[in-house]
């Protein structure tokens, strides 16, 4: 089995914010290329893998997707040699103050945000988190240098390093999403063991904390007959416990709504239980919050499944998740795909509701 | 320019009724284009050059649309109810005027306040077009009105309603006229329903389904007492956007954008915009994605009966997009 721990720490050590994916897309294209028969870039970023399937043509195909983008930071303008910011993606402000940053100007330079004193504060806003127009990122330049190295529109990453936890928890800034991208990448390993039917184009897409850019454009481009997306959950953890929540370490949550193709549902949970993988259920009422949103009505429409790992603390730099959630992930993933035989989507029409 | 600025934002042009807009574009235009058609739902599609070796297709785009208003009822004594169309804010309604596109005129009124400290919903707002009965009205249910004002010119600032975004339009057509010696198939696209959610643009955009697409529009600024926080002010060239509320320009193209205007010593600013967004959000979107960007006019005031831009900036726009346009764009 793979080791995927070295390659999760390369990547939660890269920027790759939204629409800048291209540090962490060349560090997947890395790992990937051994494992997949084909690699593109898609028109707005988006790295395509082709792992092709042995059936005769035409081929179905399956959508792997798992977006590689991450939330941070971007200059919105200067004071005083201080920087004001703006987000990429949704950024939990409370927990900024604080941070260390790094702030990619002309040249990277590290840096931290600051908030004013509380006793400085209108009184009003004392005792409270400071809103993010108020925040500031210090470099330690004089307004001078700031202004020959920093400009508006330049990007801000979070500067924090990942690190494990005792047990097999593993911690760092994009563990939402590169969380999946891990789970995607111990898929494509175990299939190299194995024979599959069909094509499966594995995905790290592009912009999914924005505007699921990726998501809408790549499966137009590619035309899958079906769709697994993989994407991060939150995990139970302090004050969250409630049914919105799932336990870490516990197993690879399926979601379940509108979103998702029933037939599709029930074959992976049927897997799942076929091979004593724990799985827990997410209801989701409307919007999955994920790629699939989008990848499903892309085309003539996609029928989509979401997989999702449990996640601490989403959108801060300490998100955390269990290494074994991700194993697991990727093993069902792959179990599931080399079990799909070419007449599966004949297997899963409405005539038939699950 | 600004005898053509003039022209196109005295037109009434609310989202879905442009059609007053588009005979005046297609008149200014005619004699420049290659080709030009209306699409299905009221896109003017206009094509210059031939794609050359070292081309691609480009798509501009700058919306015909502006905010207006449409009446939803008549009440019997001759006053007109009515709703948005697009974002329009209560608070700049009272007292202005207004002129339907039947040539009607009004002016808008208000209910007595409930409390001098609470602003007015549109609720409390009615049209008064000087008629006093149902049947006198010369508006019927259904009809559509745009805010009525002359530009007013200021020397180097104008001031008028719609130049959100017939100032872009003025830009893309000057652009169009100007625009000699092109490696692309460049595609002027004036787009219909933009305020009401980018609509045309995202059907053209899958109708031309270009290499690149580029909107030309307005954007806020924070030059002004106590105003919005931004960078962007008036006068300073031309913004270049990295972001808005609704999309990350292609990071390619910015740098592309930046190097064209250094190269040219054409004024610019960069732009990161909190709010709005342009037709580039849904161009970048389309099919199998096209990588887009914008180039942004500040405009001071947007939405309100009186928007003020700067026309050394609206120049500056028609150069950066002449240099962008004239030279091969490797992304």
């Amino acid at each position: 089995m793979m080791e995927i721990t070295p390659f999760l720490k390369k990547l939660l050590s890269l920027p790759g914010l939204s629409a800048y994916e291209t540090p962490v897309r060349e560090a997947i294209a890395e790992t990937w290329r051994p494992l997949v028969d084909e690699l593109e870039v898609s028109r707005v970023g988006s790295l395509h893998g082709l792992r092709r399937g042995v059936a005769p043509e035409p081929r179905p195909r399956l959508l792997l997707a798992a977006h590689m983008d991450a939330v941070g930071l971007m200059v919105s303008g200067m004071i005083d040699g201080f920087l004001r910011i703006t987000e990429v993606g949704g950024v939990d402000d409370r927990i900024l103050p604080g941070q260390l940053v790094t702030v990619h100007g002309r040249r990277d330079l590290p840096g931290v945000i600051v908030q004013p004193p509380d006793f400085l504060l209108p009184p009003d806003q004392r005792g409270k988190p400071v809103r993010r127009e108020f925040l500031l990122v210090d470099v330690g330049l004089t307004p001078d240098e700031v202004g020959k190295l920093v400009r508006t529109g330049d990007l801000v990453s979070f500067a924090q390093q990942p690190f494990e936890l005792p047990g097999d928890a593993l911690v760092g800034h994009s563990l939402d999403n590169r969380a999946s991208v891990g789970a995607l990448t111990v898929c494509l390993d175990e299939l190299q063991h194995m024979s599959c039917d069909w094509d499966v184009w594995a995905v790290a897409t592009a912009q999914e904390e924005e505007t699921f850019l990726g998501a809408y454009t790549s499966p137009f481009d590619l035309r899958p007959d079906m769709a697994l997306v993989v994407d991060v959950t939150h995990a139970k953890g302090p004050g969250s416990n409630d049914y919105r929540t799932f336990g870490l370490g516990k197993g690879v949550v399926l979601g379940w709504g509108a979103n998702i193709h029933p037939g599709l549902y029930k074959a992976v949970k049927e897997l799942a239980e076929r091979l004593e993988v724990p799985f827990q259920i997410e209801a989701m009422s409307r919007h999955s919050g994920t790629d699939a949103y989008a990848i499903q009505v892309t085309a003539e429409g996609i029928p989509c499944m979401v997989l999702s790992i449990p996640l601490r603390y989403m959108h801060t730099p300490v998100e955390l998740v269990s290494l074994k959630d991700i194993y697991r992930t990727g093993h069902l993933l792959a179990e599931f795909i080399a079990r799909l035989k070419p007449d599966f989507m004949q297997k899963i029409t409405w005539e038939e509701p699950s | 320019m600004k005898e053509l600025i003039k022209k196109l934002v005295e037109c009434i042009g609310p989202s879905g009724f442009e059609h007053i807009v588009r005979d005046v574009i297609k008149d200014e235009i005619a004699p420049f284009v290659d080709e030009m058609h209306v699409d299905a739902l009221g896109n003017l599609i206009a094509r210059k050059g031939t794609r050359k070796e070292s081309g691609l297709r480009v798509m501009l785009s700058a919306h015909m649309d502006e905010i207006g208003i449409i009446a939803t009822h008549i009440d019997e004594n001759g006053f007109v109810r009515f709703t948005t169309v697009g974002g329009v804010f209560p608070r700049n309604c009272p007292g202005g005027r207004v002129r339907f596109m039947n040539g009607a005129q009004g002016v808008i009124g208000t209910e007595r306040a409930e409390s001098a400290d609470k602003a007015y919903t549109i609720e409390q707002l009615f049209i008064d077009v000087g008629a006093s009965s149902r049947t006198d009205c010369p508006v019927k249910v259904g009809d559509v009105a745009a805010f009525d004002r002359p530009m007013l010119d200021l020397g180097n600032r104008l001031v008028a309603k719609a130049m959100d975004d017939r100032i872009s339009v003025a830009a893309q057509i000057e652009t169009l006229r100007r625009l000699k010696d092109t490696p692309h198939e460049v595609y002027f696209v004036f787009s219909v329903q933009e305020e009401v959610g980018l609509r045309g643009a995202t059907t053209a955009a899958y109708g031309v389904d270009p290499d690149v697409g580029i909107a030309v529009d307005i954007t806020m600024t924070g030059d002004t007492p106590r105003g919005t926080k931004m960078e962007v002010a008036l006068g300073k060239g031309p913004a270049i956007k990295v972001r808005d509320g609704r999309m990350l320009s292609d990071p390619r193209l910015v740098k592309l954008m930046v190097e064209a205007a250094e190269k040219a010593g054409i004024p610019y600013q960069m732009e990161v915009l909190e709010g709005g967004t342009t037709d580039a959000s849904v161009i970048q979107l389309t099919r199998a994605g096209v990588p887009s960007g914008c180039v942004s006019i500040p405009c001071r005031y947007v939405h309100s009966p009186s928007e003020m831009v700067d026309i050394r900036d609206v120049e500056h726009a028609v150069r950066l997009l002449l240099e962008i346009l004239s030279n091969p764009i490797l992304l």
